[in-house]
């Protein structure tokens, strides 16, 4: 009895034990899951190159924005990004192109990559990027310097309560690609 | 048990003593004496850590603490409490009760309830200690959320530590608990009729195995986001800091009702027992605790209303989350139903369990408003926020304790409790907790940020009066301190049955409860929520 008792314990403590591992494997798995959402949702696509599409988009009237472009450097990086301006005044519809500027300011190699974020955060879906440095991680040789170019057309149906967009870039470093910190 | 014996022999009493009794402790309950204590320790560990937050709360600008020992101060108050007294004193009292309320001799794995305890007091060393190494303790806020968690110094690497050792404890307690439920109920002690708080205690078991777990994954990442070159969390590495808040949270909002269901447990044996009634609508509420358990892996997102999901989870998370009001609400009418016509009296268990259900039902209220996307937004982040997890929190979980230990403590000790300095506990703790959080709700409706050591000076007002509040509910804290350790040596000596209408299987054993009670099982005739109705058998050492 007691011993069938015992027995009876030790199979549901395996059981248990064997939710444990697999609860701790979930957690792990939850990456590729998420990962995987996104991709099936287009949430998140930050720095894929759009497409123009004949979708409507050209029918809407074309009318003026206010672009307002900011860059971030996360600190203690030796990045420099410069924007061609600070503000520019463009109109929906209308092929936009600016050129950046990025500069390592140290004396290793460096691979950075851009992420790109928008306010107000409803902005986003209606900035179509077609060229950026964004797009892909970046190497820099030592004090390299580069140009790059930006285009981007602002989607005609963009709501008419925004007036004006502020385009952000934040440059991170990517770890274990490079000597990161000077 | 085949051999007949001519005489019945006294059974051998293994009783311990010194530190050996402790340190190897294997008798449940001497290891829920040793959980209770510590968390009562913990607890004020982390009221000094509230204390020195609301001193410097207590007026605008920069007194005693510069910003990021304030942050890390807020962090230290979270995980001590939830993970270092709230956990704990819950474990402990199962550990306590559930043998006795179930008729089993003991938790099902002794020696694993040694550990599962004694894995503790190291953990929570290493999260104290984090205070004195280069960089203070973590200063991310309980959630230690990403990217902030990724950049700490290593007091962040003693805390992932500290959640592993933690996390292993829980689960070792929440197995044992599992098994114990499953596999020794006594004779005539039907899963269906067996009392709440073994209900609660088995479905909150369930939940921390399932997400204590997810947690470790998750700190486990972000020590290797830190320390491997990873970038799980790592924008520009192909990772997500809101990732960390999605796996964070599917932990996050299950450990919620791991501190709320053995909450309700408690509460449904208190309340029918000075009602002097059966608990109203006992199948209900095991439904309505399974439900509150199932629903809770699916409102996560509810803490991440402002990271800009989509408008479609908003909703579901939103709708999903306001779901969960309807099992709680169940069971707070059935506490209500079961005190209707009941033939009450107020005792200090029964006070606590009526301040709970005042308090909760507050606290549960202000999360249906911030389950409310639109207004989440408003009110992330702010003291709003503050004031409803301390509703169900403090006047939820740590209410339902003080009445689980008045309740019981005749049981365990032999010895009646102050009634008069336990009812002017329970009446200072009503009066100061809501001086101490009441204001938080304006506060945040005002626009006042949580985790911040600064604030603007028309909050100051409310402030003062919540670090009055505050200080004079800890003070409080010491009445039942006093109380109790008075009590252990100079209190009335108890009866058998001290409620007169307790009637659950641990009254049926001799007061204080045996060292070693039920090394034969009872054979048992029951009704709902435990009731015995009649027992035969079961030997006591």
């Amino acid at each position: 009895m007691a011993e069938a008792g015992r027995a009876a314990n030790t199979v549901l403590l395996r059981r248990l034990l064997l939710v444990v591992l697999l609860m701790f494997g979930f957690a792990w798995g939850l990456i590729p899951l998420y990962r995987v959402i996104c991709e099936v949702s287009g949430l998140n696509r930050v720095v894929a190159a759009d497409r123009l599409a004949d979708d409507g988009s050209t029918t809407a009237a074309v009318r003026p924005v206010q672009l307002v472009l900011d860059t971030m450097v996360q600190p203690g990086l030796p990045w420099q990004v410069l924007p061609p301006a600070r503000q520019l005044q463009v109109r929906t519809g209308q092929f936009i192109q600016l050129q950046y500027t990025l500069r390592n300011n140290s004396r290793q190699a460096v691979v950075g990559q851009a992420i790109p974020h928008y306010l107000p955060a409803e902005a986003a879906a209606y900035v179509k990027k077609l060229e950026c440095f964004c797009f892909r991680q970046q190497v820099f040789q030592p004090g390299e310097t580069r140009h790059f170019p930006v285009v981007l057309v602002i989607d005609r149906r963009l709501p008419a309560e925004i007036g004006s967009i502020t385009l952000s870039y934040s440059v991170f470093d990517v770890p274990g690609q490079g000597e990161g910190r000077p | 048990m085949v051999m007949a014996h001519t005489a019945d022999p006294q059974p051998v009493v293994h009783k311990p003593h010194g530190w050996r009794r402790w340190l190897f402790a294997t008798n449940h309950k001497d290891i829920g004496t040793l959980y209770l204590w510590f968390a009562f320790c913990m607890f004020l560990v982390g009221g000094v850590l509230a204390l020195c937050i609301r001193t410097e709360l207590f007026r605008p600008g920069l007194q005693f603490f510069q910003p990021a020992l304030f942050n890390q101060l807020t962090t230290l108050h979270g995980l001590i409490m939830v993970f270092g007294a709230i956990m704990p004193a819950f474990t402990g009292l199962a550990n306590w009760m559930l043998p006795l309320m179930l008729g089993a001799p003991d938790m099902a794995f002794a020696r694993m309830n040694n550990w599962s305890f004694w894995l503790l007091p190291p953990a929570m060393a290493l999260l104290l200690l984090s205070f004195l190494v280069p960089g203070g303790a973590a200063a991310t806020g309980w959630t230690l959320y990403a990217p902030l968690s990724v950049q700490l110094g290593m007091g962040m690497d003693l805390t992932i530590f500290a959640i592993h050792i933690l996390g292993v404890s829980s689960i070792m307690g929440a197995i044992n608990i599992v098994v114990t439920i499953i596999n020794l109920r006594a004779p005539g002690m039907p899963m269906m009729r067996m009392p709440m708080f073994a209900w609660a205690s088995l479905i909150t078991a369930y939940l921390i195995i399932a997400v204590m777990p997810v947690l470790a994954g998750a700190v486990t990442m972000v020590l290797t986001d830190r320390h491997f070159g990873t970038h799980f969390f790592n924008a520009a590495g192909g990772g997500d800091p809101i990732l960390y808040q999605h796996v964070f949270w599917f932990f996050g909002h299950p450990e919620v009702y791991i501190m709320a269901l053995p909450a309700f447990g408690i509460v449904s044996q208190v309340i029918p027992t000075f009602a002097r009634k059966p608990l109203f609508g006992y199948t209900s509420m095991v439904y309505a605790t399974s439900s509150i358990g199932v629903l809770s892996f699916m409102v996560w997102a509810h803490h991440m209303f402002v990271t800009g999901m989509p408008a479609t989870a908003q909703l579901f998370f939103m709708y999903a989350t306001m779901l969960i009001a309807v099992p709680t609400g169940v069971k707070v009418f059935n506490w209500i139903a079961t005190m209707w016509e009941g033939s009450m009296s107020f005792e200090t268990p029964m006070l606590f369990a009526i301040g709970f259900i005042l308090l909760f039902t507050i606290g549960g209220l202000s999360g249906v408003t911030l389950s409310v996307a639109a207004v989440d937004v408003q009110l992330h982040g702010s003291y709003y926020v503050v004031a409803h997890f301390h509703y169900v929190l403090v006047a939820g979980a740590l209410f339902s304790l003080f009445a689980a230990v008045y309740y019981w403590f005749p049981k365990m000790t032999g010895r009646m409790y102050g009634e008069r300095l336990g009812k002017l506990h329970f009446w200072w703790s009503l009066l100061w907790f809501n001086v101490t959080f009441f204001p938080m709700h304006f506060l945040g409706l005002a626009g006042m940020p949580r985790r911040i050591p600064d604030y603007a000076l028309q909050f100051t007002t409310f402030n003062q009066i919540a670090s009055v509040g505050a200080f004079m509910f800890g003070l409080g804290q010491l009445i039942f301190l006093f109380n109790i350790l008075h009590s252990l040596r100079h209190g009335k000596t108890a009866p058998q049955q001290p409620w007169e209408g307790a009637n659950t299987l641990e009254w049926r054993l001799p007061t204080p409860a045996p060292y070693h009670s039920f090394h034969e099982a009872p054979e048992l005739e029951t009704a709902e929520n435990g009731v015995v109705l009649d027992m035969r058998g079961g030997k006591h050492g």
